[in-house]
């Protein structure tokens, strides 16, 4: 991993450097903060705890920033550095490939991190407003949100290194992201559907159930960790390995 | 210093390198020569580790290239063709990223970087956002770049494209101050810079070696002897002209090129440059002379004959072909005189010849400057010099149209 940690800076103060970053950020930060108030006001009749909770991942908002907003941090990343040749420049540099892959999804992560700093920041202000929330679900909140992040963002670079122009690679990685998400609903969004015999494989890919059972209600299990952890080396590995055979086209 | 060995690289079923070997040694600069897709970026691409070879090695300061990718690395600075660099930040930034790369001692790190700058003369310009410097100037933070971590070996991938003459002439400087204490390798498909910076070349074609040597060498090997051109009013006589030419000392043959309105073009071949002797003779003789000077096969000519798929051998012996429309002229002016080296050579070498200007025995009808005038504005278009009947080695392409 020689030099993960240069691609890393890099790639961060590259991000904050275009504007895409900063309007990104801009648009998430209203849009969190009107589904705080909407969820408040009208959803939970004043419980700001679990108004939090449906913000961290409990209901739809969450979930659609996490499909939408990795693929478009992500798609640059390699596939016009390829067209830039500046992949030909960090691939002949003194650092390994794996460090390249995985210092750029980092970066992407970081600032998905960066954006749910609202969690957080909302916590402090009913805190001060006098109603406290529960820190300890906020901290694996936030971290839980870091992890699903990782996992969408290693997506994106997938795709990013899989195609040509980063256009495509934001549209096959959003198409992924959805399906992801939207295929553990199946069953009962749609009773009719066999998908009992999926259910197993469906299991291992579901995210939204396994960022909810554990890190949304405050609880920081190993298992659900792991279960991100593997899944995004697993797909940063492949990312690698993808990035590996440009060489050899 | 770099080995290369039986080099061959395919992708798919097109061999874009094919068979190559050759060697550099320790600060040799070469130059890397060829039609565009003749291989060179692909060999570039392969010595620094960006592409492993289909079969052959490469070996750099006792390295593999391919096994041994990070040692390699660390010892190369490489200018990917089209300069790649990161717009969005300021130059001191990205130097300070590729000296981060290299692992290059911290505290040493601004004064590398100052001194890296100054060398380019991009000094004042560290604080520039990348995107906003010109590309000239972004092609020499690009060479600051390659240069930053201080490596034994340089490789530069067409550094002086898209470059306008002045830049290309700092860009031209730069490289051969660099190739003081460095092995540098340069790849290019205008040749005046090679032909500037580099004293051994590698001219690829399709992806094997067409020839390799310097520039002399190869000049001698493969485009034919030198001579002298002379250009004269020579009165009806022309026969005993060329005779008087032939019995000069150390002339070997003299080929009458034709007439040029009232002007008789000849190549008096010798094995030295006698120009002194012909401009004498030409003084004794009374003829009015418009030119006498001394002709060197060009690097480009030679290169024009391997591009073009001419056999070199087969093409000094026979006389030229017609060539005239095929070889490049356009952008870079096929005649000689153009090319930094041989200008260099002719402006320090050749003192005005010593009979030169007209005597008045001879003088000039009025309709001369006319047909001058008709006669350079053909210029351009005459690169053929197909009409010769005389056989001549192998420098085709100088003299004007023989028969209007």
């Amino acid at each position: 991993m020689r030099g993960f940690w240069t691609i890393y800076r890099r790639e961060l103060s590259g991000l904050f450097l275009l504007p895409l970053a900063w309007i990104l950020f801009c648009l998430t930060q209203f849009y969190n903060a009107f589904f705080f108030l909407h969820f408040v006001k009208d959803q939970t009749g004043g419980e700001v705890l679990s108004a939090m909770s449906l913000l961290m991942g409990g209901t739809w908002p969450y979930w659609f920033l996490m499909m939408f907003l990795p693929p478009l941090l992500t798609m640059r990343m390699i596939s016009e550095e390829s067209r830039s040749g500046m992949l030909e420049f960090l691939l002949t540099a003194p650092v390994g490939d794996a460090s390249v892959v995985v210092g750029k999804a980092l970066a992407a992560s970081t600032f998905m991190g960066l954006i749910w700093l609202s969690f957080p920041l909302y916590g402090l202000v009913t805190s001060v407003l006098g109603a406290a929330p529960d820190w300890g679900a906020v901290a694996t909140g936030w971290l839980g949100s870091l992890l699903v992040s990782a996992f969408f963002c290693a997506i994106g670079i997938v795709t990013s290194a899989l195609c040509s122009t980063p256009l495509l690679a934001a549209f096959l990685a959003v198409v992924i992201n959805v399906v992801i998400v939207v295929l553990p609903l199946l069953g009962s969004a749609a009773p009719g559907i066999p998908t009992r015999r999926f259910d197993f494989l469906i299991e291992k890919i579901d995210v939204t159930a396994h960022f909810q059972g554990s890190f949304q209600s405050g609880a920081l299990d190993t298992g659900h960790v792991l279960f991100f952890v593997i899944w995004i080396a697993a797909l940063l590995f492949l990312a690698v390995r993808l990035v590996e055979s440009r060489r050899w086209i | 210093m770099i080995t290369v060995t039986r080099l061959t690289r395919r992708f798919g079923n097109f061999t874009a390198v094919d068979d190559v070997s050759f060697r550099l040694e320790r600060g040799e600069v070469v130059g890397f020569l060829g039609p565009n897709g003749a291989g060179k970026t692909t060999t570039m691409r392969m010595l620094t580790g960006f592409l492993p070879p289909s079969s052959g090695s490469i070996e750099i300061a006792g390295f593999d290239a391919f096994r041994q990718s990070m040692e390699t690395r660390r010892r190369i600075g490489y200018l990917p063709e089209g300069v790649p660099l990161y717009r969005e930040h300021r130059v001191e930034e990205m130097l300070a990223f590729q000296a981060r790369l290299h692992r290059l001692e911290k505290r040493r790190i601004p004064a590398r970087i100052a001194e890296v700058l100054e060398r380019v003369g991009l000094a004042e310009r560290a604080r520039s956002v990348i995107g906003n410097l010109s590309k000239g100037q972004r092609q020499r933070v690009g060479l600051a770049v390659a240069m930053l971590p201080d490596p034994e070996v340089l490789i530069l991938d067409e550094p002086t494209s898209g470059l306008d003459p002045l830049q290309r002439l700092e860009v031209r400087r730069l490289i051969h101050d660099l190739a003081q204490e460095r092995t540098v390798l340069v790849s290019s498909h205008i040749l005046p810079e090679i032909e500037a910076v580099c004293p051994r070349v590698i001219i690829l074609d399709r992806g094997r070696i067409a020839a390799d040597g310097t520039q002399d060498e190869l000049v001698a090997e493969l485009g034919g002897a030198a001579f002298v051109r002379l250009e004269a009013v020579v009165g009806p006589e022309v026969e005993s002209a060329v005779r008087a030419l032939e019995s000069l000392p150390g002339v070997t043959a003299v080929h009458d090129r034709g007439a040029l309105g009232i002007h008789r073009c000849f190549d008096v071949l010798a094995h030295e440059d006698v120009r002194e002797d012909v401009g004498a003779l030409a003084a004794v003789r009374g003829w009015a002379l418009r030119e006498l000077s001394w002709r060197k096969p060009t690097l480009e000519k030679l290169f024009a004959r391997i591009a073009l798929g001419f056999e070199p051998e087969a093409e000094s012996k026979e006389k030229p072909r017609t060539r005239g429309e095929t070889e490049p002229s356009g952008s870079d002016p096929a005649s000689a005189p153009t090319f930094p080296l041989l200008a260099v050579q002719l402006g320090a070498a050749a003192p005005a010849p010593p009979a030169a200007p007209t005597t008045p025995s001879t003088p000039a009808p009025p309709s001369t400057p006319a047909v001058q005038r008709q006669v350079k504005t053909l210029n351009p278009f005459e690169i053929g010099g197909g009409g010769s009947d005389a056989p001549r080695p192998a420098t085709p392409g100088e003299c004007e149209e023989n028969d209007g």
